[in-house]
């Protein structure tokens, strides 16, 4: 029995693991190859984390203090706290420990590489997919899954992509063999882009009547599931399925939400009144235009992923920093929201998401607090998605899906050295870290000789 | 100019062979049109005159003639005579000529006329309803187009309506439209290199002749037609450059310099915003008068893309002739652009209430063309012995009122003869609360949405609270007791959709404090009356000043679904404190007129560029300036300083240092707790260039120049200032194994296309390997096999191509002489050291093989592009000596980068290469800093090396590290001031300076904003006023967006396989 090894040697002398038990000893390896990543083991007794910088996130900040968790969850935060005997601790001194930060909107495991067709599984066939599961088509064992975890995100929603009806969306936890292990909630929402059901026609009329057509459709089909569902429940003779209406039900029930990819502001106004009008449960995810629809979407309660900080801005006229501000006025305007990291595109996606908190970061160089930022890639995320019950913050009763970090999170400079899932200490290695140690090795045969 | 026409071809009595048919039909054919107004020309009337037509010609014109027997006299009491007018534009689909003497590329086709065409009379009657009396016309497609003619708007379109023939020799920069996708070229900047080439192919194939028919023995020049035309008129004939906006007409210009060959432009209605520049090519010009619609400014909703440029082009296009003219360029005014040319005359008419002098006017109809088309003895004026061409009008030419009654053409007589509810939308109806904003405050309203004859009636009403009643003066009793006013809102403009109420309101009407203006507003709401939150909705009102405001209103009273009249007067129901109605003080009509004196002061401004961010004066430069107490990273032997001062002069780092003396007539600039750095350069970029960033159609493009085509109208320019960047490697895209030219430029915003040059940078060329380039099927190279051979091959040739032309030079002239070849031209200057290749790579075999490629022709790379697996292969780049210019952290998009790691950048500069990261992207383009702190994340490279891979090292890339790149006296002072440590993602730009001039600053950038906003809604107020008596710009014609002037498609190099979701409206698709 022995604990892994993936923290690189280089880093090895900056965390200070002490073991109280004996028997739990390390297995050091060097050789790392691809694919070398293993699912942590379940926690086999309390881990304690000492000396670091605390950031609970629902909490203040401890500036030095202890974290302790057992079985996968967080058992007790504090300056100081009990540790039970046989618990292993983990000296952290001048190190930060964190949330596993959400990425709330990728397309993470759903594809290798983009310009591959035959690695991208994201687009379904057709316009109207809203039985596509994007967790039946994830693969564990994506390359980019242990990058994105060494930059820190330990959770993710994936989602698929498409013209309209994209599909039904999974929040993962990136730690696991299967998909099995790694959904915590699935579906999370059906995925749908209001551009589609939209018209951007600059001709007054003609927009409306191009919208109006586009969203009787859309109440054709909601009125067609709720009839389906009567015929389904009272068992008609000759009753035959459906499984795109099937797939609707969590949808009319309120059971899952609908996710907007919506940016302009017509956009939003359109697709918030329509969710509450059918008395859908709704999320936008973009929300350029967000801080504009504040009194409709405070009205209604509805949230903001924002579609990642580091993007253009959408008109010519528009501030060069509209997309950096974008999170500072909404923090302003009193709308809930959650950063969200590259989202699905080009170079970028899921290859990115590794460069979440830099997404948050230059929120707070244009305006946001450090806290709020911090809460924007974890604890509102995890409101948002619906799981903050379980993630999101250090607090005690919480899964221990938590980083420890060299510094900041936000700055670049900074390391993630440890991160545990459900207490499950996660493989920090990566295809990058093991061909920077390969080549490296490369030179340094070179340099003996 | 030419001025020549036999006057033969005038005589309008055609010899006919052929034998009549039936009966002979002989008509009188003179004609006395008396007792008119007659314009002889512009500048020149004769009242109560005779105009005499015989024979198609004017025999006389003038007061008191008398009239010859035999003519018909026609009275024209009270009616205007003007000379017929020459429409200097149309075009028309021709044939192209067979392959056999014709040009490789089916893009030269000088050789075609439209001189054998039958013209279609189909929009002749609408011609002549506008008085035109002749058009030129143009052949259609292809680059060098071939030769247009002039033909009499005639009826049966004959050839006797042929006047002149091969007038003009037609090109364009760009490709046609529905051009030839794949093929070369497919882009402007192919466009552009093939027409170069063709032109010199047809210098070289005039002396390759004359060698042949000095010495029959030489090799024999295949037969050209199209070479040949082309050369003639190279020497003779003048060419007519289509010129879609106005960077487009000072790129003509430069070819027309290139070969000494006489132009003029067919221009756009653009030419006012670089006014200067266009008045100095000294270029006769044709004009449009496609003014602009009036922009859609009805509802929030028509707001949402509607930009500053558009708008700011709407106010003012129609000044563009009357500028031009008060610019002293000669210029005709055409049909072009028109989307019906009936609309022409209302068009001239806004352009002459747009200042343009009317005699001008005229001319630009008359003289102008007349002479431009060498028909000066013919046409243009009303004289003894020119055509009988005339317009006759009610009344004066540019008269609104006024009708043209009559065309004649040549002696024929054109005689014109006088010439749709809103479903019920019951869940609205009701009376709804809401605060107002006024500039005293929020103001309680009451809206009251009702349902009348089947419309919808939205009327705003002030709620005054019981205690402010009292206040009132006991005079004001009488008002007290008044009917409550109550202000609605015209039903033109108020909108359903499901989802929303849409109008327009004047808030002033209501609160004399509110905004003068109207205000535009939707009222978002749910549409299902059943739902428990439909006593709420949403009330986005976009007020006339450009802010708006999301506000929320209750539902106080809900109507009962009933649609009758009587509702109309309902008093106000229960609930709430009983809302008393308050009066209007004010005359209703006094904010009216505070809004038209509003609207008469926008004075749009001619910003540069064009557009929001635009500046409106030149920026100046201190002769001195004096940063203090800033951390300066020197990027230097200086290293970092602490507290440390930097003075620079005339556009130049003059010291730095600790502590330094600060000169008297210094401006000083004091930075403390700021940093300091080298301006960031960005080697790898495709930003700033309106070419199409990649000439796909052929596997080699070194003739291709980037260069061509630089857009100082990119936002993307001040955009990538802000976040600190100067220069800025421009790129061909990685099509092609050997792509085009490169172009370096320093972001100076607001100068010309010429002045974003950096004039120190040494030419490049951008060469690729990989995927991209063996990509298409149908072409070689398929196989990074081909693609090492195909790049040899070309060295090999255009070493070849040097050793022929030095043989030529020593005087060896056997044979015919060297054709000039821009392709292989641009390779002898790579082999030469002239021109560093910058070379798009991925994997270490293709790296290894390409650094083999060049070591065999002695060349030294300039740069390896990407590069991403040049971690593997270190050692081989160090030996070449090659710098790598990478991404940070950007992998798995392509195959080819499935090991791309961001360890690459520190692994390369730990073996000692010099390495920069770069963007390849508009967006990272904007913070180069912050990826250059992935050096230090990722392999430890210490922050003040990570800060020179985006400064110092992409200078020595470009070869420019002698001017810029690190804070060193004598090197340009381009610098950019930090808010903090420059490499930390919560740092911001504050200021971006280039050779001394500050041209981004993070506080002129938020009153730039307001500057912007204010305009912006001035417009749309002033777009608003249907009927404001200063609007001028009444045009309905159509225009091409901005974006759409011309054809082409940017492929940037790096980005595949899904566009990023940053895809801003109206540039292509979303997501």
């Amino acid at each position: 029995m022995s604990i892994r090894q993936k923290i690189s040697s280089r880093l090895m002398h900056r965390l200070n693991v002490r073991f109280l038990v004996i028997g739990l000893l390390v297995n050091f390896t060097a050789q790392l190859f691809a694919h070398d990543q293993v699912p942590g083991q379940p926690q086999k007794g309390p881990i304690v984390i000492r000396g670091a910088t605390i950031h609970r996130v629902d909490q203040p900040v401890i500036q030095r203090g202890e974290i302790l968790f057992n079985e996968g969850k967080i058992i007790a935060v504090g300056e100081k706290v009990t540790v039970p005997p046989g618990a292993v601790e983990i000296m952290a001194e001048g190190q930060h420990v964190y949330p596993g930060l959400i990425e709330s909107m990728t397309d993470l495991g759903l594809r290798e590489i983009v310009a591959v067709e035959e690695t991208d599984d994201r687009t379904e066939f057709g316009r109207e997919n809203p039985n596509a599961r994007a967790w039946v088509a994830v693969n564990p064992d994506s390359e980019l899954i242990p990058v994105a975890r060494a930059g820190g995100v330990l959770v993710a929603m994936t989602a698929p992509r498409g013209p309209w009806m994209r599909g039904q969306s999974a929040v993962l936890q990136l730690d696991g063999w299967t998909v099995d292990d790694m959904a915590i909630l699935a579906p999370a929402g059906l995925f749908v882009d209001w551009s589609a059901v939209h018209s951007r026609d600059d001709d007054d009329q003609r927009r409306r009547e191009e919208r109006e057509r586009k969203l009787k459709d859309f109440d054709k089909l909601i009125l067609q599931t709720r009839l389906y569902q009567d015929e389904r429940d009272a068992l008609t003779e000759g009753f035959s399925t459906n499984v795109r209406l099937e797939s609707l039900l969590p949808l009319i029930n309120g059971k899952m939400p609908l996710i907007v990819h919506a940016d302009l502001q017509s956009e939003i106004e359109s697709a918030v009144t329509y969710a509450v009008s059918q008395g859908l449960s709704i999320v936008i995810y973009g929300g350029y235009d967000a801080e504009k629809c504040a009194a409709l979407l405070k009205q209604h309660q509805v949230p903001v992923i924002i579609g990642s900080t580091y993007r253009l801005p959408m008109r010519r006229d528009d501030a060069y920093d509209a997309a950096y501000t974008l999170p500072s006025r909404l923090q302003k305007a009193g709308i809930h929201f959650a950063i969200g990291g590259p989202g699905a595109g080009g170079p970028g996606g899921a290859a990115s998401a590794r460069n979440l908190p830099y997404h948050a970061a230059v929120a707070v160089a244009f305006g946001l607090s450090e806290p709020d930022a911090l809460r924007a890639v974890t604890l509102s995320a995890a409101e948002i998605l619906q799981i903050d019950q379980q993630l999101g913050s250090l607090t005690p009763g919480k899964d221990a899906t938590l980083l420890i970090v060299t510094g900041n999170l936000l700055e670049t400079e900074s390391n993630v050295i440890d991160a545990y899932i459900q207490g499950r200490q996660v493989d920090l290695g990566s295809r990058h870290k093991m061909l920077n140690q390969k080549y490296q090795k490369k030179y340094s045969q070179r340099q003996s000789r | 100019m030419v001025m020549l026409a036999t006057p033969s071809l005038f005589s309008q009595t055609t010899i006919d062979t052929s034998p009549t048919v039936g009966l002979r039909d002989g008509r009188p054919s003179s004609f006395a049109l008396s007792d008119a107004k007659v314009v002889i020309g512009p500048g020149s009337v004769i009242d109560r005159a005779t105009v005499l037509v015989e024979n198609g010609l004017i025999v006389a014109v003038g007061h008191d003639l008398e009239v010859p027997k035999g003519f018909d006299v026609i009275p024209c009491q009270g009616k205007w005579i003007y000379a017929g007018f020459i429409d200097a534009w149309s075009e028309q689909a021709v044939k192209y000529p067979q392959k056999s003497g014709a040009y490789w590329n089916q893009n030269i086709v000088p050789h075609r006329s439209v001189a054998e065409l039958v013209p279609g009379a189909d929009q002749a009657n609408a011609l002549r309803k506008q008085g035109f009396v002749a058009r030129l016309v143009a052949p259609q497609g292809a680059i060098v187009k071939g030769r247009s003619s002039v033909f009499l708007l005639k009826d049966s379109g004959d050839q006797g309506a042929l006047i002149r023939k091969n007038v003009w020799q037609h090109a364009q920069l760009t490709v046609p439209r529905n051009g030839p996708g794949e093929r070369y070229p497919n882009s402007p900047m192919g466009a552009t290199a093939l027409l170069r080439q063709a032109l010199y192919d047809a210098k070289w194939y005039d002396e390759a002749l004359e060698v042949y028919r000095a010495n029959p023995k030489t090799e024999k020049p295949e037969h050209n037609l199209a070479l040949e035309s082309l050369a003639k008129e190279i020497h003779e004939g003048w060419f007519l450059f289509d010129a879609p906006n106005e960077r487009m007409a000072l790129r003509a210009e430069q070819i027309a310099r290139e070969f000494s060959i006489k132009i003029a432009i067919r221009g756009s209605g653009r030419e006012y915003r670089d006014l200067d520049s266009i008045a100095a090519l000294k270029r006769p010009l044709l004009i449009p008068v496609n003014f602009p619609e009036k922009p859609r400014v009805k509802s929030v909703q028509s707001l949402e893309n509607l930009s500053l440029r558009e708008l700011m082009h709407w106010d003012l296009a129609p000044t563009n002739p009357a500028k031009l003219a008060a610019a002293g360029v000669r210029f005709c005014l055409t049909t072009d652009g028109l989307d019906d040319v009936s609309k022409f005359l209302s068009q001239l008419r806004v352009a002459v209430k747009a200042g343009l002098d009317a005699e001008i006017a005229l001319a630009a109809v008359t003289t102008v063309p007349a002479e431009l088309l060498g028909l000066g003895d013919a046409l243009g004026t009303i004289e003894e012995g020119k055509l009988a061409n005339l317009v006759v009008l009610d009344g004066n030419l540019f008269s609104d009122e006024t009708k043209v009654l009559e065309c004649w053409v040549a002696g024929t007589r054109h005689h014109f003869e006088s010439v749709g509810s809103p479903k019920k939308q019951d869940q609205w109806l009701g009376e709804w609360l809401v605060d107002l904003p006024t500039m005293t405050g929020a103001r309680k309203t009451r809206i009251e949405l009702r349902s009348e004859n089947q419309d919808l009636v939205a009327e705003f009403s002030s709620v005054v609270e019981p205690g402010d009643l009292k206040k009132l003066p006991a005079d004001d009793e009488k008002k007290r007791k008044r009917k409550p006013k109550k202000v609605s809102t015209g039903l033109n403009h108020l909108t359903f959709e499901r989802d929303r109420i849409a109008g327009q309101i004047e808030l002033t009407k209501l609160y004399p404090d509110a905004a003068p203006g109207i205000t535009l507003l939707s009222i978002i709401g749910v549409d299902t009356p059943s739902n428990s939150q439909s006593n709420q909705a949403t009330l986005f009102l976009q007020l006339p000043d450009g802010s708006s405001r999301s506000l929320s209103m209750k539902l106080i009273t809900r109507d009962e679904v009933t649609t009758n009249q009587d509702n109309a007067n309902s008093k106000p129901k229960e609930a709430q404190p009983e809302p008393k109605e308050s009066k209007l003080t004010e005359n209703d009509s006094l904010p009216e007129k505070k809004r038209e004196q509003a609207n008469k002061l926008v004075d749009t401004p001619l910003l540069k560029p064009f557009g929001a961010y635009g500046l409106d004066q030149p920026l100046n430069r201190h002769s001195l300036v004096m940063f203090r107490h800033a951390t300066i990273w020197t990027c230097g032997e200086e290293g970092v300083l602490e507290n440390a001062d930097l003075l620079i002069g005339d556009g130049e780092i003059i010291a730095v240092g600790v502590g330094l003396e600060v000169p008297e007539d210094a401006l000083v600039i004091n930075l403390e707790g700021k940093h300091l750095t080298p301006g960031l350069i960005d080697c790898h970029s495709h930003m700033g260039t309106d070419g199409g960033v990649n000439e796909s159609g052929q596997a080699v493009t070194s003739e291709v120049r980037i260069g061509d085509f630089l857009d100082n109208s990119d936002i993307n320019i001040y955009r990538q200032l802000a976040g600190g960047l100067t220069v800025s490697n421009i790129l061909h895209g990685s099509a092609n194994p050997i792509g085009g030219q490169n172009q370096v430029i320093k972001l100076r915003w607001g100068g010309s296309m010429e002045s974003l040059r950096m004039k120190e940078a040494p030419a490049g060329i951008k060469f690729a390997l990989g995927e991209n380039v063996k990509r298409s099927p149908t072409r070689y190279p398929n196989t990074r096999m081909g693609v090492e051979q195909i790049i040899g091959d070309q060295l090999l040739a255009a070493r070849e191509y040097e050793a022929k032309w030095r043989r030529w030079r020593s005087g060896v002239r056997e044979g015919l002489p060297p054709r000039r070849d821009l392709q292989l031209e641009a390779l002898v200057e790579v082999q030469r050291g002239k021109r560093w290749v910058h070379c798009h790579s991925y994997r270490q075999d293709e790296i290894v093989a390409v650094l083999n490629v060049l070591e065999e022709f002695g060349v030294q790379i300039g740069t390896l592009q990407h590069i991403l697996e040049g971690y593997k292969v270190a050692d081989r780049l160090k030996k070449h000596g090659a710098m790598a210019s990478a991404f940070s952290d950007w992998w798995a998009y392509k195959f080819e980068v499935f090991d791309a790691i961001p360890y690459n950048g520190a692994m390369m500069h730990d073996q000692g290469i010099v390495v920069s990261f770069n963007s390849d992207d508009r967006e990272l383009g904007r913070h180069l800093n912050t990826e250059a702190a992935k050096a230090t994340k990722y392999g430890g490279v210490p922050e003040e090396e990570a800060l020179k891979f985006v400064t110092l090292n992409p200078a020595k890339q470009l070869r420019i590290d002698h001017v810029v790149g690190s804070l060193v006296p004598g090197k340009h002072a381009d610098l950019t001031v930090w808010s903090g440590r420059p490499l930390s993602t919560l740092t911001r730009c504050e200021q971006t300076w280039i050779d001394g001039v500050k041209y981004f600053d993070i506080q002129v950038d938020q009153t730039l904003r307001l500057r912007d906003q204010k305009l912006k809604s001035q417009l749309v107020q002033k777009a608003l006023q249907n009927s404001s008596p200063g609007s001028i710009a009444g045009g309905e014609a159509s225009d091409v967006n901005e974006e759409d002037r011309w054809v082409r498609k940017d492929v940037y190099c790096a980005v595949h396989g899904g566009l990023r979701h940053e895809t801003a409206v109206g540039q292509g698709e979303k997501k």
